[in-house]
């Protein structure tokens, strides 16, 4: 009986109710980044993204869990453009995530926000709440021509019409690194064993991800940069990608 | 045997009742097309027992609906948008539709179980008494009785008087 | 009460089951055009849809909902003047109800229904929406109830249920006079509708109490139903949907279209069916004035909206409230308010109060006007969110429209063959209101 009364006041608590091995995070550097999208192709050979077509492009449908916002700052000839990689921001209190009626994204206990493609609906609720819109829906079924169907990853599905999709940390790289560790008799995951393909292609390294649970971690102490802030702060999301302001000269 | 007296007028109907209630007839019925406060009184009918089903609907879909909430969300933990896995705020507007879904089935069943419908046996019944005649009917009057509870009936200024045999 | 003298019990039984009865060829026409236009309009477009994925309709990743959750709102809204309605004036005793109850009721029920198939036409996998309901399933998991869309698949199976179990309620007495009235399968139909009603002082009494408690639950029902459909928005932190102002805002606009719809349904009957008899003057009058308080208090309230959006003076608010008042939809946000908040004011005017065509008119436009509301909340949100990368339009597509079109086909459908099933006027409640026979007249 006073388990089960301990487990309802455990469940009563908002947040997390276990302390947990991981929290992913991911540190970006505005002064570093180009805009050259390396990463936003990088995740589009990783994550079996579709290519929706000039026209579907038009009407702004395309699928891209990570893109590069130009932002311009200044009038001409004093111009200045700035560059945001915009990827899911993997909110510790996701607005998204209390939106869905059936679980289809949920908060799991390594800090990310997952999206189960087999229970979602497609009622686009997440989408509407989601602040910074990297959420996107498969208004149809993409198909690729062959040969293309054979650069598929085999380690991440393939989405239908009618489902939502967004970045995933390359949840299936993080699954491999951690079955690695497991059969290596290790509890943790080694900093750096884990890297997304976005994080992978970046040529100015700009990116960088890694465990906050672990204060050893290149990403812990980056964060802690004077620099670093999260993107709509006010909103009160918490999210775990901290990016490092631009610094003008 | 059933009497049946068909009156024009509500006065008139009301009057017999009245006698033959005070005339120790207890197996009456009072046929309205529409509903009488009057005849209601007669019958001795003041508060509902349905008041009691909707009530115990109301408390049961109350209980249900937050068990349900809380049940369902410790069936499978999953945690979102960092909020606790009992969350009272949003199962209280759970509680509160199912409170109103129960509240109006049980008021329904209640209706049921207090008005005695469904009947379909026939029963003593004119069809005019849907339209515009207001019909009184005399149950089980022993056989002695009859006569007069069709005295009361004829005096009080009915219409129409018609003998039924009951079914058994 | 009654424009052209008081009828007799007799004449009501007659006149009102005779609508029922007696179907001429004028009917099958209406019934199998509707039909048509249902089947072509909105489920050809549909099943279309289906195969092809959402994307058949015009939304983007800058607006994901669309014209479909618009125009679920707006038949929810239109199902608020019905049961609600009905159960108030039930409840405070007013004598003009009676004879309008039954059809304002039946929009209700339909209208819920047609919203219902919005959800259907909105969701993108449409063959999983039973996840969605509180039944165990194969993956052994259960709803969501955090979420505001589960507070409305809760709130809507409750009004549906409570509105069907209201209207019927109300019609057995009335089933039972069709019953009487009729021969053969019918009688054998309506025998069981009626469930052996005789319209005994037991059973009168029961009726009585239990649709009273029937009313008492409706109305903090309807309320809560439409403050639930607000939060699926208003729980959101989208700038143009994050108002606490929400809630009271749509409950008010439903009501507000809803009793307009319930002004060109009663023409509808008045003009097709016959019933100058029975609805007359005083139900156009006092649907009229309220009319004209629902009218100021949905103005107040989008005063009221506009005030705290600038008062805030957040930028994201600002920029929403910029793009609803003069960006690509201002057309039809100014028209919203001449239809909603200029137009209904000439009702102020007895003179217009009083005339059939006049109201119905008005009551179209303020339909008309509440629709383009519904649209330009959702419409006009969502492509300014935040992110000004993000920033974009959403122009319905043809599917869309031809399925908004057809919804109404649905409706009308769903009524005419209501008005063959049910008396659409109530036969005894409006004995009620005669006066009482007398001996001495």
């Amino acid at each position: 009986m006073s388990t089960f009364v301990e487990k309802l006041r455990q469940y009563s608590k908002p947040g997390y109710y276990d302390e947990f091995d991981y929290h992913w995070t991911m540190t970006i550097d505005l002064d570093r980044c180009t805009g050259c999208e390396a990463c936003v192709v990088a995740c589009q050979a990783e994550n079996n993204l579709p290519i929706v077509g000039e026209e579907r492009f038009a009407q702004s449908r395309e699928i891209k869990w990570i893109r590069i916002e130009r932002y311009w700052e200044g009038e001409y000839p004093n111009i200045k453009m700035g560059f945001i990689p915009m990827l899911c921001q993997h909110c510790d209190d996701a607005p998204c995530e209390t939106a869905c009626p059936v679980y289809a994204t949920y908060h799991n206990q390594d800090g990310l926000n997952t999206q189960i493609y087999n229970r979602c609906i497609g009622t686009r609720t997440c989408a509407v709440y989601c602040p910074y819109e990297v959420r996107y829906f498969n208004w149809f079924t993409y198909t690729w021509d062959e040969p293309l169907e054979q650069q598929l990853n085999p380690d991440v599905s393939v989405r239908e019409k009618g489902v939502m999709e967004k970045c995933t940390f390359c949840i299936q790289r993080i699954r491999i690194a951690k079955d690695n560790a497991k059969d290596d008799d290790r509890r943790r995951v080694r900093d750096g064993e884990v890297v997304p393909a976005c994080v992978q292609s970046c040529p100015t390294e700009a990116m960088l991800f890694g465990n906050s649970k672990d204060p050893e971690a290149k990403v812990s102490k980056m964060m802690k940069n004077t620099r670093g802030y999260t993107v709509l702060e006010e909103l009160n999301t918490t999210p775990s990608i901290v990016y490092l302001k631009k610094v003008h000269a | 045997m059933a009497i049946l007296g068909s009156f024009a007028f509500e006065e008139d109907f009301l009057g017999a009742a009245r006698k033959l209630k005070s005339s120790g007839f207890d197996k009456l019925s009072l046929l309205s097309p529409l509903p009488l406060e009057e005849a209601q009184e007669i019958m001795g009918l003041e508060k509902s027992p349905v008041r009691h089903f909707s009530l115990a609907g109301a408390i049961f879909g109350a209980i249900a609906g937050f068990a349900m909430a809380v049940a369902t969300s410790l069936v499978f933990i999953l945690p979102t948008g960092g909020r606790a896995i009992i969350t009272v705020p949003p199962f209280l507007i759970i509680t509160y539709e199912m409170t109103i879904l129960f509240g109006v089935l049980f008021t329904l069943l209640g209706f049921h179980f207090v008005s005695g419908l469904p009947a379909w046996r026939d029963k003593p019944y004119l069809t005019s008494a849907g339209i515009d005649r207001f019909v009184v009917i005399v149950e089980g009057a022993a056989a002695d009785q009859v006569a007069r509870a069709e005295a009361i009936i004829r005096d009080a200024g009915a219409d129409e008087i018609r003998h039924v045999e009951e079914d058994q | 009460m009654f424009d052209h003298g008081q009828p007799s019990y007799a004449e009501v039984n007659k006149d009102i089951l005779s609508t029922m009865l007696e179907t001429g060829p004028k009917y099958w026409m209406l019934l199998g055009m509707t039909m048509s236009v249902a089947g072509i309009c909105f489920f050809m477009p549909w099943i279309y849809q289906l195969f092809v994925g959402v994307g058949a309709a015009g939304m983007n990743h800058n607006a994901v909902w669309g014209s479909y959750l618009s125009n679920f709102i707006f038949w929810i809204g239109l199902s608020h003047s019905g049961t609600l309605l009905s159960a108030v004036l039930h409840i405070t005793n007013s004598p003009w109800r009676k004879s309008i109850y039954r059809s304002a009721e039946a929009m209700t029920l339909f209208s819920l229904m047609t919203a219902t198939l919005f959800v259907m036409v909105h969701l993108g996998r449409v063959w999983f929406v039973h996840w969605s309901f509180p039944i165990p399933n194969q993956m052994g998991l259960w709803p969501n109830f955090r979420s505001p869309l589960m507070f409305d698949v809760m709130a809507i199976t409750t009004y549906l249920t409570a509105s069907s179990i209201f209207i019927y309620m109300g019609s057995v007495p009335d089933f039972a006079a069709v019953r009487d009235a009729s021969t053969g399968l019918r009688r054998r139909l309506y025998t069981i509708f009626s469930f052996g009603w005789r319209g005994t002082a037991r059973e009168w009494h029961t009726l009585g109490w239990a649709y009273t408690f029937f009313a008492v639950f409706v109305i903090p029902l309807a309320v809560s139903v439409h403050s639930i459909v607000s939060w699926d928005f208003a729980l959101s932190a989208v700038p143009g949907f994050h108002h606490t102002i929400f809630a009271p805002y749509f409950v008010c606009g439903a009501i507000y279209s809803g009793t307009a719809g319930i002004v060109t349904v009663m023409y509808c009957l008045r003009k097709f069916l016959g019933f100058e008899r029975y609805i007359g003057q005083v139900h156009l009058d006092s649907l009229g004035k309220l009319l004209i308080t629902l009218s100021l208090i949905w103005s107040y309230i989008n005063i009221l909206e506009l005030f705290t959006t600038w008062f805030g003076g957040t930028s994201f608010e600002l920029e929403a409230l910029s793009f609803r008042l003069t960006g690509f939809y201002a057309p039809l946000y100014w028209e919203m308010l001449i239809f909603c908040a200029f137009v209904p004011l000439l009702m102020l005017f007895k003179k217009i109060r009083w005339s059939w065509n006049k109201m119905l008119l008005i009551s179209i436009l303020i339909n008309i006007g509440m629709l383009t509301e519904r649209f330009i909340i959702v419409a006009t949100s969502q492509p300014r969110k935040f992110l000004p990368d993000s920033f974009g339009y959403y122009v319905p597509s043809w599917i869309e429209i031809s399925i908004s079109v057809g919804s109404f086909a649905i409706f009308v459908t769903l009524f005419l063959i209501f008005i063959k099933w049910v008396p659409a006027i109530s036969i005894y409640e409006v004995k009620e209101t005669l006066k009482p026979l007398r001996r001495n007249v």
